[in-house]
């Protein structure tokens, strides 16, 4: 554990480490409080994880939901995040966040000017049946953020690979979803992409950006890593992070902010911690756990929720695909649209391949009389009729597929004998499927029954939007593999003013955790589309609030 | 579609940048995401390139056939995309003198993004394979000097074409004022060929 340097090289009142929402939210909060904060990104760009996803904001009775006259309480909200915490979530702090998640939003809103949106027509993940679940409203998004507001930065933050720049939530439903992906409207899109118009996560990012370093003056550095948390006296006291090979002292007088995501592409450690066998991402490349060594070298204490039912995928690599120098991993939501299913190496199907929410602890199941995971590896299996209608991923209908992702034949059968699927099994499936899902039913597993699947990959020509049969030749399957979106089972155990805890049980002096670095504590054992960055940003707000002494 | 025309100068007789020119072996890897290229007769060869599209990266191959061979002046080829939805076209322009007039119109200003990036891809050139190392000569009518201009169209096919004219345009911008500057800065390189 290092001392304070002989000499200083920076001095300020907060250290940020990272630029995603959590570290960006926490310094205009500082800022706003009357002290001087930085931000130190060891990427070569701003915007962390969050830049990538996105950008939803999950907030029960918001602010802009009543505005439209949408329903809610905080009392249903409340309960909603009771069942999904599943009884593994610390009362303290669930209670802390629920508090605080929309005077945060309102708060970004009213002083640094982030204009927020209610996502018309989309679901909570449990609706319609969850105690408290709602049927719209509850998600928040930005308006279109114009790039050039960025001035300087615009070249230095981080664009998303995974979805077109200038979407708005409203404009995907509206033009009909991902399986409708063939019939957005793309002369919108181009223009938008021209004049960089940003929406999803790097468009908030760009809201929150702007505020902190266009408009407030909170200098960044960039390619700036923390490499080691500085103590005196048993507080943290400032960093020695790394600049172009050099040492960069900074000194923190009130604190320092961990915010630098989880650990996805720290593979060993997200294998052993997520308990799967493979380990791939989608978030940038710079997300790699390095908040649980700079903290551990301290005391801090590790904390977990169940990696059961959090926020994880299955997806694919398609071959030559890149983004900052390292191959892409992108989610496969295909499984969600008719004439798609998922089978085991059994050939047999397993879950609602359309609530992501269903498969993933179906993945996990544990065979103990044959110590396995039977459901592992997923395969996808479609036909033409998936072809000539649906993408995958960024390969149209009619386009050729890698022979190297996807595999083809002629009967169920043959295809399954290539995938190493008992083709059995696979026959024995689509047998029993076809007819049901001719009719538009899966009495199974009940792909297609929640609201929010189908808003999201159903196609709305169908009976059930999500639910076709796989009966016209060539068929296709390929094998996927677990791909992270950032949200991981692990983190640093924090307090209700999101300071990290010892591992004897008090509180860090000047050390901080935020979004992703902290444990999901707050959640607990489930997780629904948004939570991330409302924790972001009411855990980054709660953290700027105590180190500007207005706790 | 995007259509990008860059011209560049070099104190070279124009038959030297021809006999280069003529060769793909000798300026195939100056190409922006060079991978491969396989020659299947004098006029047909299949490259593998990886380009920026956007944001990401994705590898990319097509069918190069040469339409004309009028040296030392002019080489025209049409390119159609194996794995993408692309066809395209473009050429070599030599002309001795510099006095040559581009033969596509100047480009229209573009946007902020756009020369965002373009620089970007620029950038990302760089740092993959070094900056081409060459002073150009002035772009004035010059006894000696001769002009190089490299043209490229790629017309994406598909839904999401006009989405993809946006993004392709400034990467295929870059690559190609990349490649006229390799191509002259090889050849400036040999004291034995300035003119």
């Amino acid at each position: 554990m290092a001392s304070e340097p002989a000499r200083w090289d920076l001095e300020v009142d907060v250290v940020a480490a990272g630029s995603g929402l959590g570290a960006v939210c926490a310094a205009i909060v500082a800022h706003d409080g009357g002290q001087q904060a930085v931000l130190l990104e060891k990427a070569p760009k701003l915007g962390g994880v969050c830049a990538y996803g996105g950008g939803e904001v999950f907030v029960p009775n918001n602010h802009k939901m009543r505005a439209l006259g949408l329903a809610d309480s905080d009392e249903a909200g409340r309960s909603y995040f009771e069942f999904l915490a599943a009884g593994f979530a610390e009362p303290e702090l669930q209670r802390r966040l629920l508090d605080n998640m929309r005077p945060a939003v309102e708060y970004f809103e009213k002083e640094a000017g982030v204009r927020w949106l209610a996502v018309r027509g989309l679901p909570d993940y449990y609706s319609p049946d969850a105690p408290g679940a709602a049927a719209e409203g509850r998600y928040l998004c930005v308006e279109l953020f114009d790039g050039a507001q960025l001035g300087p930065w615009q070249r230095k933050t981080f664009l998303t690979p995974h979805f077109p720049l200038g979407v708005l939530h409203e404009e995907l439903y509206a033009w009909g979803g991902l399986a409708k992906v063939t019939e957005w409207n793309y002369e919108l899109l181009g223009q938008r992409i021209a004049s960089d118009q940003r929406a999803w996560g790097q468009g908030m990012m760009g809201w929150f950006l702007k505020a902190a370093l266009v408009d407030r003056g909170i200098p960044a550095h960039v390619e700036t890593p923390v490499r080691e948390l500085l103590v005196e006296d048993g507080a943290v006291v400032g960093v020695r992070a790394e600049q172009e090979g050099r040492d960069f002292f900074v000194r923190a007088r009130r604190g320092v902010v961990l915010a630098i995501g989880g650990y996805d592409h720290h593979r060993e450690l997200a294998r052993r911690y997520e308990g799967v066998h493979d380990w791939n991402s989608a978030c940038p490349p710079y997300v790699e756990g390095d908040h649980l060594v700079l903290a551990g070298e301290v005391g801090a204490a590790l904390a977990c929720v169940p990696p059961t039912n959090l926020a994880m995928f299955f997806g694919y690599q398609i071959p030559g695909e890149e983004h900052e120098g390292k191959p892409l991993y992108r989610s496969s939501w295909e499984c969600g649209c008719p004439h798609a299913i998922w089978v085991n190496r059994a050939g047999q199907r397993f879950c609602d391949e359309s609530f992501y929410k269903d498969y993933q602890p179906r993945l996990r199941a544990w065979d103990g009389q044959k110590q396995a995971l039977p459901n592992q590896p997923p395969f996808l299996i479609f036909d033409q009729s998936y072809r000539d209608r649906y993408p995958l991923g960024s390969f149209m209908p009619g386009q050729p597929l890698p022979e190297e992702l996807v595999t083809q034949a002629d009967t169920p059968r043959a295809l399954a004998e290539k995938l190493g699927i008992d083709p059995d099994g696979l026959e024995a499936t689509l047998a029993r499927w076809n007819p049901h899902a001719r009719r538009g039913e899966d009495p199974d597993f009940g792909k297609g029954s929640r609201p929010w699947a189908v808003r999201l990959t159903g196609d709305p020509s169908y009976p059930n939007p999500c639910v076709g049969p796989i009966e016209r030749p060539p068929y296709y399957g390929m094998r996927l593999v677990p791909v992270g979106v950032g949200i991981n089972s692990h983190g640093l155990r924090t307090d209700a003013d999101a300071r990290v805890v010892h591992v004897r049980g008090h509180p860090i002096p000047g050390l901080y955790a935020v979004g992703n670095s902290a444990a999901l504590l707050d959640l607990g054992g489930g997780y629904q589309s948004g939570t991330s960055n409302m924790r972001a940003i009411t855990w980054g707000y709660l953290a700027g609030r105590h180190l500007a002494g207005r706790s | 579609m995007p259509e990008v025309e860059y011209t560049t100068t070099a104190r070279l007789p124009v038959q030297t940048i021809w006999d280069f020119v003529r060769e793909m072996d000798n300026w195939a890897g100056f190409v922006a995401g060079y991978q491969e290229h396989v020659k299947e007769s004098e006029s047909d060869s299949v490259w593998t390139l990886k380009g920026d599209v956007g944001v990401l990266t994705r590898t990319v191959k097509f069918r190069v056939h040469v339409t004309e061979w009028s040296g030392p002046e002019r080489v025209a080829f049409t390119l159609q995309g194996l794995n993408e939805p692309l066809q395209g076209g473009g050429g070599f322009h030599m002309q001795q003198d510099g006095s040559g007039r581009p033969v596509l119109p100047a480009p229209a200003r573009r946007g902020l993004l756009a020369r965002w990036l373009e620089a970007l891809a620029r950038f990302f050139l760089r740092r993959r394979r070094g900056a081409p190392q060459r002073a150009e000569v002035p772009a004035t009518a010059e006894a000696g000097a001769a002009r190089l201009t490299f043209r490229l169209r790629l017309d994406p096919g598909g839904p999401m074409a006009p989405m993809l004219n946006a993004m392709l345009e400034p990467p295929m911008r870059a690559a190609a004022e990349d490649l006229a500057n390799r191509i002259l800065g090889a050849l400036e390189a040999r004291p034995a060929e300035r003119a």
